[in-house]
């Protein structure tokens, strides 16, 4: 009897977990280079005992568990800005950034420039070229990003973006700032970049699908809430009626 | 339950956007109005199980981890430092800017500000002046007696004094320029003070390298496309109902525990 219960319990678990990655989802519907997560769930069986001699087989008990998550990585939709330092992918890729820990991954490419001239995302980690960070001085002009990730003013060339692409994407891990990890480091794209200067990748959160998740996320952890109140029901019931002495 | 927090960080991130989109739009037709723009990162990821950690012996390793993350965070509200529109204002002293560079002010403290904002008048000893009466660097004073004045692309004020033929020299107006000027912080009357965030400015003549020419008789418009602003409006006021949606769901899910086993 407790089995239901349990079994139950851990369905709840993942549920409410799952509605913590679709929150997580729709908070970031805005959030530049954003990519959606979702909740993939396995059985877990449980041993149990066996032997001929019990009355009836004794069954395979099957709980939930939350084994993954996936990142989704498509394409978010693109928003023209016109500003020269908006930089999106086009296809697969992603920029790489210098922080303190090392060297970590985004494809937000609402980039800046700081104090020094250096170019840097909205959080001041430095955007690594292929040759190094991309530095600006003050008589450079108009910044040209070309489709490839050149980068060019009026003062010549200034570098190129550095974009990587990871054989496993699966692996990447969240780091918050939008920027991912990775276990591996990251192969060169090569001739295959391909960016989009004046323009902005935003999140790839759909958010029909998300809500809709919600929906029923929300109305299974009610079934199950149900589901418990009846088996205690049925156990309430069963404890009255057995404990009943009969009329004599 | 996370999502709860989780969704009020996007409630609070969108209701911070759409103070920037409705300040963005009040500010339509402000002289040298530059946008500003949200920016959104997520938050910090709890990690429950790390992709790429071994699950045998045998060298299996877990293809995607269980990160939960905690919403979202807003980075910076930019400015978008484009070029506005120029508009024939046919006024003698309106200034509009056709490039980089920014007019320098001397605030009457004697520190210095910037704006793009070239809509100047005189003031009673004839000095070149911000509406609000702070002068415009390097200060050019127009005689009294002067017909007209003329300003041409690289600064340069000329003034056209009665008996003499050929107009009077009077003085350069001064840009400058910074390195990072979405790093200049608005102090309001259309005016923006150095951080550390933006670099020194670096001062010169109009049409000189790097900066831009000016154009007399025109005045910047503000950079605020009405289009991008109300569709980012919708965007914003939809995501905000989403965020809200998900505190109702959860809040049924809590009820749900809260309701089971009531005797």
């Amino acid at each position: 009897m407790e089995n239901a219960l349990l079994i139950g319990l851990s369905r709840q678990i993942a549920l409410a977990r799952e509605a913590d990655v679709i929150a997580n989802n729709v908070a970031n519907v805005t959030t530049n280079g954003f990519k959606a997560r979702s909740l993939r769930f396995e059985e877990y069986l449980s041993p149990t005992a066996r032997a001929d001699s019990f009355p009836r087989n004794s069954r395979i008990l099957s709980y939930v568990q939350d084994k993954g998550i996936g990142v989704d990585l498509t394409q978010g939709s693109v928003e023209m800005t016109g500003n020269p330092l908006d930089v999106a992918i086009r296809g697969e890729g992603f920029f790489v950034v210098q922080t303190s820990a090392g060297e970590r991954y985004t494809r937000d490419g609402a980039f800046q420039l700081n104090a020094a001239g250096e170019l840097v995302t909205a959080s001041g980690a430095r955007v690594a070229g292929e040759n190094g960070p991309i530095t600006f001085s003050p008589q450079d002009g108009r910044i040209e990003i070309g489709a490839d990730g050149t980068i060019t003013t009026a003062q010549g060339q200034r570098g190129k973006l550095r974009l990587v692409r990871f054989a496993d994407p699966r692996s990447l891990a969240n780091e918050g700032d939008n920027l991912f990890s990775s276990p591996q480091p990251g192969q060169p794209l090569g001739a295959k970049g391909r960016v989009e200067s004046g323009a902005i990748e935003r999140s790839n959160v759909r958010p029909v699908v998300e809500m809709s998740r919600l929906v029923e996320v929300s109305r299974a952890y009610q079934n199950i809430s149900n589901m418990l109140q009846q088996t205690d029901a049925l156990r309430r019931t069963a404890i009255q009626r057995l404990a009943e002495t009969p009329a004599s | 339950m996370r999502a709860l927090y989780t969704a009020s960080t996007g409630m609070a991130a969108q209701e911070l956007n759409v103070q920037v989109i409705s300040n963005n739009i009040a500010n339509q037709r402000t002289t040298g109005y530059k946008r500003q723009r949200a920016q959104f990162q997520d938050l910090l990821y709890q990690v429950i199980r790390r992709p790429g950690t071994a699950t045998s012996d045998q060298g299996n390793l877990v293809p995607a981890g269980v990160l939960i993350g905690s919403g979202v965070k807003t980075a910076s509200t930019a400015r978008v430092m484009t070029q506005g529109t120029i508009n024939a204002s046919e006024k003698e002293y309106d200034l509009a800017i056709r490039g980089e560079g920014l007019f320098k002010i001397r605030m009457p403290d004697g520190t210095a500000a910037y704006t793009r904002d070239g809509s100047f008048e005189l003031d009673a000893q004839g000095q070149l002046v911000t509406h609000d009466g702070y002068i415009v660097e390097p200060g050019i004073t127009i005689p009294s007696n002067a017909k007209s004045v003329s300003i041409n692309g690289q600064g340069l004020v000329q003034a056209s004094i009665p008996g003499q033929v050929a107009a009077q020299d009077i003085g350069t107006i001064q840009l400058s320029r910074f390195i990072n000027k979405a790093g200049l912080e608005s102090i309001g009357d259309n005016l923006f003070v150095e951080t550390p965030a933006s670099g020194q400015a670096t001062d010169g003549p109009p049409s000189s390298e790097g900066f831009g020419n000016l154009q007399q008789g025109y005045l910047e418009e503000s950079n605020v496309n009405s289009v991008t602003e109300i569709s980012s409006l919708i965007a914003a006021q939809r995501a905000y109902e989403m965020n809200a949606k998900v505190v109702t769901a959860t809040d049924q899910m809590l009820s749900a525990t809260t309701q089971m086993f009531r005797g």
